[in-house]
């Protein structure tokens, strides 16, 4: 549908985009006892680590090879070796996550060479896996290393084997909120079910209070879950950032991918739904559809607020579409849709066009649509001051509000909670004038997205660190 | 590489090369060890000394780790003009890199400058434009005749070293493209130039409030809340003071030998330091009527800050902190930190010279440790071996002291309050005061009810029936109470109520634990 257009200006004004190394990270602070590494001088890992530390609020590991001039220019294969023995005697983690950056694709540092010789002194039971992603800061952004970092994972690590019955692999693409990945995963259980996620922010970076300080990620996918994810009777993947990684899994160990572009949006997770249905070969739990009525309901009620609202959104490709759409499903009006990188998915969403562009392009196509609510990172939120018009947080990086790990946006309790975030962010900014009771029944008392999880009888199993967390969540906007 | 890196290092002012012989000095500071690195790269120094320049584009030539993942991130705060917070890059692609990056700079200055009206543009290399090999200084050049506005190169591409020396190479080319390139409109013998301060979370204004009130013109500030012009006449300044900063004393020293101008270290953390900093100040002024009100100033300064800080120091007086940040830092907030009657039993010394550490024996005592790799790992066990009180450190360790259930103050870069100067002492006793006697220390550090009747039941004779509620597990609820209120540290307690770490197993599995 949408065709992608850029500005013909040359300067980059307010980047949107982040560099794929970082993208590459994230993902690999999905694993369990995981460090990441990145190829490359020590700046890059530097900032990486300082921003997504700000957007999680919690110590991220992070390495760096620290390639000064003169290594760079020798060749920096030491230094990675280097890097690699002592995080390996420093720390023992189970995974090392290397990512290379544009100085070390330019150098031409043979990085799978050095890798496979440590990989081959370094065989013991307690020594960590290597996977490597490439992640060239000039080519891409975040979602593009999201995309080499899982398909890395799973050629590096997944095995081919016997099918186990009612195991399914969940492929967790960047779009997905760590507690969106809970709902998930809670969604696949609920039809009894095993799920190995791939990767599990829910178990590392979910915000919990571990029993102790870490070096390393404190939860998240295991090796050996990695291993067995070429056991699993199918493969969910969850965004278009995840499709390689689960095409390479069919490929490998034979497991059926099944691509999701979105999962926000009735009909979309009716989608997902029914294939569980199908694959379980169970009918779907009483607490699922109690659900989906809820989101129906939503969409009634938060249609009154969202339909006609012009929305302008800046976001990765992949919640672009899943945002994007959401919003078009409750009869929002799309005026700007701008995305940091290209990316087929783009074309699936509900616009005329699809800006490939920075923050400038999306000021001045927001101010001309005439924007009513901005969505997007801490660094819109200079626009949205800029228009005066309120400004919902989504994506990365969210550093002026808390708890961005706890954004729901997926599933059908997703959508519901995004809808009423949105519809709530418009009625909070419009304040008193119009009054917030304004047909917003979904909304209930107090008007915080929270409200729709505290109704009783909720029947998906919320463990009580997920009660604890959704209190957390201080804002709706 | 454009700046002569090797002269850098060859710095006389540079405590750490100084004491070194010439072989040795010229071959600069050790390379950082791979693997084993935190910090940012001198590229990212650089930013940190010149962004802070308001009316200044900052435009980032490399591709978008560099200006994408760190630009919005720097808390000095702007009097005016804001486009030094735009996030200017060239975004260089795998054509760029292939074709060479030139024409795309050039056509990114002239868009900024036609764009954003800004008084100068400051260009930034970054190691792959660095590797290779695109021309920047004939891009500036021409860039600069085609707008008429000064066009900076800084070359300080992140792998040619650490963030202390990105700070440098922003020095060098503040002296080589800028100071003494335009004439200030008027000029006093009270015109002084601060170095090295950065108006983070707006520190400087109160500091700049009380100079004024003594009758000192702060004209040029590297470059906290600075205009372009500013900078281009700091060579008429009648004196320079450094604020807290090793790697800017060369500039200094420069402007010294060039123009003249005599120059002194200070700090603006804690009274003491302040009221010695103005005393210094107006000294080296020479004007004794300056002096005479800079002691009425201070006289009164002083008196209004023992009534505010009062009510702090009595709740302050002999908590115990670890400390731990960059160089001279380390000495400043010591003084501020004993000001109000803390006790500082650990800090930070990598980044510090010979001097500095003598001055933290000093102030310190004997008895007190000197941390030199500030692991998180090690920052804890100090922490915990030293009882303190809370831990003082930048951003980057606040998520190690929080997960270590430590209280946790920041003083670096990215921080929200003001600590200079007389009003940012009460500010900084305010946030150590909240920061300590938080009430969510004592419900973090206490364990699960479950999981303290689950070890007494395993410290029980077998056949104990466990009765959750059961006066015994109050009676042990208190004395955990007890324990906690006693004091010390969270990792104190924490490890008072697990021996052995046992009772904790499951711990490194985020998802055994939920
Ligand atoms: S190390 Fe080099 S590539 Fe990395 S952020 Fe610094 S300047 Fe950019």
């Amino acid at each position: 549908m949408a065709d992608m257009v850029t500005s013909p200006r040359r300067a980059t004004i307010d980047p949107l985009k982040h560099s794929p190394a970082l993208g590459g990270a994230m993902a690999f602070l999905g694993l369990h006892r995981t460090m990441p590494l990145v190829h490359g001088s020590q700046g890059c890992a530097a900032f990486a680590k300082s921003l997504l530390t700000r957007h999680f609020r919690e110590p991220i590991p992070m390495q760096t090879t620290a390639l000064t001039q003169v290594t760079t220019v020798l060749g920096g294969g030491g230094a990675l070796a280097e890097a690699l023995a002592t995080i390996t005697a420093e720390h023992t983690p189970a995974v090392i996550g290397l990512l290379t950056t544009g100085l070390t694709e330019v150098s031409g540092d043979d990085t799978a060479t050095e890798v496979s010789q440590f990989a081959a002194s370094h065989d013991g039971p307690d020594d960590p896996v290597v996977i490597h992603a490439s992640t060239p800061d000039f080519k891409g952004g975040m979602q593009d290393g999201w995309a080499a970092a899982t398909q890395a994972m799973v050629s590096t690590c997944a095995e081919p084997g016997p099918v186990v019955n009612g195991q399914v692999n969940i492929l967790a693409g960047p779009a997905l909120s760590p507690l969106d990945v809970e709902e998930l995963r809670l969604l696949v259980e609920a039809f009894g079910l095993d799920a190995v996620v791939i990767p599990d922010l829910a178990g590392s970076l979910d915000g919990h209070l571990a029993d102790r300080w870490s070096a390393l990620t404190t939860g998240g996918t295991t090796v050996a879950d990695l291993r067995r994810s070429g056991f699993s009777q199918a493969t969910l993947a969850t965004g278009s950032a995840v499709s390689r990684a689960a095409e390479t899994l069919e490929k490998l160990c034979g497991v059926p991918a099944l691509v999701y572009d979105r999962l926000s949006g009735l009909e979309s997770v009716d989608a997902l739904v029914s294939d569980l249905a199908d694959i379980s070969g169970r009918s779907v739990p009483r607490g699922v559809r109690r659900w989906r009525q809820r989101l129906a309901d939503g969409l009634l009620d938060t249609h009154f607020v969202l339909g006609g609202v012009r929305v302008a959104l800046a976001l990765e490709p992949d919640l672009l579409l899943a945002v994007g759409s959401l919003m078009a499903d409750v009869g929002a009006e799309i005026v700007t849709a701008v995305s940091p990188t290209r990316s087929r998915v783009l074309g699936r969403l509900p616009v005329p066009e699809v800006v490939v562009g920075d923050l400038a392009d999306f000021e001045q196509r927001s101010a001309d649509g005439g924007a009513e609510l901005v969505i997007g990172s801490s660094h819109v939120g200079r626009v949205a001051e800029q228009l005066d018009v309120p400004h919902l947080r989504m994506g990365f990086p969210v550093y002026d509000r808390l708890a961005a790990q706890l954004r729901l946006g997926a599933g059908y309790r997703g959508s519901l909670s995004l809808l009423a975030d949105a519809a709530n962010c418009l009625l909070e900014h419009r304040g008193t004038r119009h009054g917030a009771s304004l047909h917003v029944k979904g909304a209930r008392a107090g008007d915080t997205c929270s409200a729709p999880f505290d109704s009783p009888g909720t029947p998906l199993p919320i463990p009580g660190e997920t009660g604890s967390h959704v209190t957390k969540e201080v804002s709706s906007c | 590489m454009h700046a002569d890196i090797p002269g850098l290092f060859d710095e006389p002012t540079c405590g750490h090369n100084r004491q070194k012989d010439s072989k040795e000095r010229k071959k600069g500071c050790p390379a950082p060890k791979p693997g084993a690195t935190a910090g940012g790269c001198a590229f990212d120094g650089a930013m940190i000394t010149l962004v802070p320049i308001t009316d200044a584009a900052h435009v980032v030539h490399g591709p978008i780790a560099c200006c994408g993942n760190s630009w919005d991130g720097r808390g000095s705060l702007s009097s005016g003009p804001d486009i030094y917070k735009r996030g200017l890059t060239t975004d260089v692609g795998e054509n760029d890199v292939i074709m060479g990056g030139e024409q795309k700079l050039y056509d990114t200055i002239l868009e900024v400058a036609a764009g954003q009206a800004p008084a100068a543009i400051f260009v930034y290399s970054t190691c792959v434009t660095a590797l290779i090999g695109d021309d920047m200084d004939a891009v500036c050049r021409a860039a600069a005749e085609a707008t008429g506005l000064p066009v900076v190169p800084v070359h300080a591409a992140g792998f040619v070293g650490t963030k202390s020396l990105g700070n440098r190479l922003a020095g060098e080319a503040l002296l080589e493209h800028v100071i003494g390139t335009q004439e200030p409109p008027a000029s006093t013998p009270y015109d002084i130039n601060l170095i090295g301060e950065y108006n983070v979370a707006g520190e400087l204004w109160p500091v700049l409030e009380v100079l004024d009130r003594i009758g000192i013109r702060v004209v040029s500030k590297v470059s906290g809340d600075a205009r372009f012009a500013e900078i281009a006449w700091a060579h008429r300044s009648r004196l320079t003071m450094v604020v807290c900063s090793k790697a800017l004393l060369g500039m200094a020293r420069k402007l010294e030998q060039r123009y003249g101008i005599p120059w002194f270290e200070g700090s603006f953390y804690g009274t003491r330091d302040m009221s010695q900093s103005i005393r210094t100040m107006v000294a080296m002024l020479g004007d004794p009527a300056l002096a005479a009100r800079a002691e009425q100033v201070i006289a009164e300064e002083e008196a209004a800050l023992r009534i505010s800080l009062a009510p702090y120091k009595a709740s302050l007086a002999g908590r115990r902190a670890v400390l731990y940040t960059g160089g001279v830092k380390s000495w400043s907030i010591v003084s501020a930190m004993q000001d109000l009657g803390m006790e500082v039993v650990a800090t930070g010394v990598k980044k510090s010279t010979e001097e500095d550490k003598q001055r933290i024996a000093q102030l310190l005592g004997p008895q007190a440790r000197m941390i030199e790799k500030g692991s998180p790992e090690e920052l804890l066990r100090i922490t915990a071996d030293t009882g303190a009180d809370i831990l003082v450190a930048g951003g980057r360790n606040q998520y190690t002291a929080l997960k270590g259930r430590v209280p946790f103050l920041d003083i670096n870069q990215e921080r929200h309050h003001p600590y200079a100067g007389y009003s940012g002492m009460v500010q900084l006793a305010r946030q150590l005061d909240l920061a300590i006697s938080s009430p969510v220390w004592q419900q973090v550090r206490r364990p699960a009810p479950w999981e303290r009747s689950d070890r007494e039941l395993s410290d029980r004779a077998p056949g104990f029936v466990r009765r959750p509620g059961a006066p015994e597990l109050q009676q042990h609820k208190d004395s955990q109470q007890h324990k906690d209120s006693q004091g010390g540290s969270g990792l104190t307690s924490l490890t008072a109520s697990a021996p052995g770490g046992q009772s904790f197993q499951g711990g490194e599995d985020g998802r055994e634990v939920a």
